[in-house]
């Protein structure tokens, strides 16, 4: 990260501490929204930016962790500091058997990530003794440990915006580190980066339950957000949207993802307002993304500004 | 004569349904170079991909350091102290150079760069920018913005990073004007100063003729010839039939 962007986290820290100051309740809720469904955007990307891999199944882990700790808060009333970490270790047991799929590649590893998702998606809406069927789980309480509890929707932005802090800060260490520099030369070429000695199916698979894990820690700060989950969480749509977050946001970058989720969030309320089909202004913002900034919004400020030093260096 | 770091005993190996090394053996000694010689298709890149465990042969059997490699995958074989310098150079495009040198040296790939032989040259950044200046200027460019001749180079840096015993060269010649040619000569003559073995795969006569100790002529699966180069240099069957060298040029 160079000076400007460390200036422009910096800014972005700032204007993230004294949102509450002068956004009313609604644009907490969405700003909070936006970091949530970035932090998913980020686990898909730790796997598409990082690795190469494409994998359309992380809503299955953001909604099992929400799912666990929802029905372990409702209906089993276990403490917040029980029934989030057992969603987080729920999310990433599924990671850790889905991951399996990096045995294949390219489109059938897409295609195995789909079929999977749709698994997950079909028995949370079927099986509805236990999840709840359509209704899902309701009446999800805020956190609490202890004596301590969150009380409203700020003190909850502010609780989410720290683990957000916290993960951007673990995953700028993980893709320093050489684990991460291997998951890059994999993303090159995979068969090079084997000749070096890296076993790198093992690598790949590693990537995979520690992106289902980002994924799971997104699904239970949504349901505590949300206050209620339902199979909508599982569903395909979610697991495209987040892919779509992080390449329209940058992806590989750590920004990137936070930046597509805001845009799409945000787009979404807006246009939702005065108009049905907001999928399709979706869908013409992708495509405009694909055609003029492939590498996402941060990608094409970069480009902006090499050209401008190119400029200033003639 | 002591064990052959490498051996290679009548291999055939399969391209999918193509049948193209059929029965080749050979031993090369620590740091020695041999040569592979062949016209294109000859099965030149199978061979070397046959003893990185990318292409396992069917039949026969390579050892190396008197270990048995079948079964081994190819980041097993590389971690034993084998490095590939792959056709085309194959360096990491979208990574910097020092990213490219650093990849072999993680605990996460072997953790090697602590077991280079005794009495030989340790290799790690800092000897291999001595070695290689031009890298050391572009250490921060990525490796798809180097010039043919530097990503050469990187290509032979990245291997030495792993203190490899053998180094595998597949066609280091391909692609490169003259005055490079000769620097990868040069290179090559270095690292077998240095102690490392090479088992180089060419079609460039001269190139092979001038760095190895021994020659070896592919010519479709099987050996045709095997000697030091000057014997081959007086073969002139051998010469116009399966390289396709006119006498006169060699001369």
């Amino acid at each position: 990260m160079g000076r400007v962007g460390i200036g422009l986290a910096l800014a972005a820290f700032a204007v993230a501490l004294t949102l509450p100051q002068f956004a009313g309740p609604f644009w907490m809720g969405l700003v909070t929204q936006m970091l949530i469904f970035g932090l998913l955007a980020l686990s898909v990307d730790l796997l598409l930016g990082q690795t190469g891999l494409f994998s359309l199944c992380h809503a299955s882990f953001f909604a099992v962790a929400a799912y666990t700790t929802a029905i372990l808060q409702v209906r089993y009333a276990v403490p917040t500091l029980l029934a989030a970490p057992a969603g987080l270790v729920a999310g990433t047991l599924l990671a850790l058997g889905f991951g399996l799929a990096v045995r294949t590649r390219g489109v059938y590893f897409i295609l195995i990530t789909i079929a999977l998702g749709y698994i997950v998606w079909g028995v949370l809406h079927r099986w509805s003794s236990f999840t709840g069927g359509d209704n899902g789980v309701t009446n999800v309480p805020f956190p609490a440990v202890g004596e301590l509890r969150i009380g409203s929707h700020t003190e909850y932005y502010y609780f989410v915006l720290a683990v957000v802090i916290a993960c951007a800060l673990v995953y700028r260490v993980l893709i320093a580190s050489p684990f991460g520099l291997s998951l890059r030369g994999i993303k090159a070429s995979e068969t090079r980066t084997r000749s070096l000695g890296y076993r790198t199916g093992l690598h790949l698979y590693a990537a995979f339950v520690l992106s289902g894990l980002l994924a799971s820690l997104a699904g239970v700060l949504y349901v505590y957000y949300n206050r209620f989950v339902n199979p909508v969480s599982a569903s395909f749509p979610i697991s495209v949207e987040a892919t779509l977050m992080a390449i329209i946001g940058g992806s590989g970058t750590i920004a990137g993802p936070f930046i597509g989720s805001g845009i799409i969030l945000g787009l979404r309320n807006w246009v939702s307002s005065f108009f049905e089909l907001y999928a399709t202004v979706m869908g013409v913002v992708f495509i405009a993304t694909v055609l003029w900034a492939p590498d996402g919004i941060v990608g094409l400020v970069n480009r902006l500004r090499a050209a401008r030093a190119r400029r200033k260096a003639l | 004569m002591s064990e052959p770091l490498l051996s290679v005993r009548g291999i055939h190996t399969y391209y999918g349904d193509s049948y193209v090394l059929q029965g080749v053996s050979l031993e090369l000694q620590e740091g020695r170079i041999v040569a592979i010689l062949g016209r294109n298709g000859m099965g030149k890149t199978t061979l070397i991909r046959s003893v990185a465990g990318l292409t396992p042969p069917r039949e026969g059997e390579v050892l190396f350091k008197g270990r048995s490699l079948r079964g081994l995958p190819p980041y097993a074989i590389a971690q034993l102290g084998m490095a590939n310098v792959p056709q085309g150079r194959r360096i990491f495009g979208s990574l910097t150079v020092r990213e490219n040198l650093l990849l072999p040296t993680s605990a996460l790939a072997g953790g090697r760069p602590a077991q280079a032989r005794e009495g030989r040259k340790r290799w790690d950044l800092d000897a291999v920018l001595q070695e290689f200046p031009q890298l050391a200027e572009r250490i921060a460019h990525s490796g798809g913005a180097l010039s043919g001749g530097e990503q050469q180079m990187l290509a032979v840096g990245r291997a030495l990073m792993a203190n490899p015993d053998l180094i595998l060269m597949d066609e280091p010649s391909e692609g490169l004007a003259p005055r490079l040619v000769q620097q990868v000569e040069a290179i090559m003559k270095s690292l077998r100063a240095h102690g490392h073995a090479i088992l180089l795969v060419e079609q460039n006569f001269a190139l092979a003729v001038s760095v190895a100790d021994s020659i070896h002529v592919l010519s479709s699966g099987r050996f045709v010839f095997q000697g030091t180069p000057a014997e081959l240099a007086r073969d002139s069957e051998i010469l116009d039939h399966h390289l396709g060298v006119a006498g006169s040029q060699t001369a």
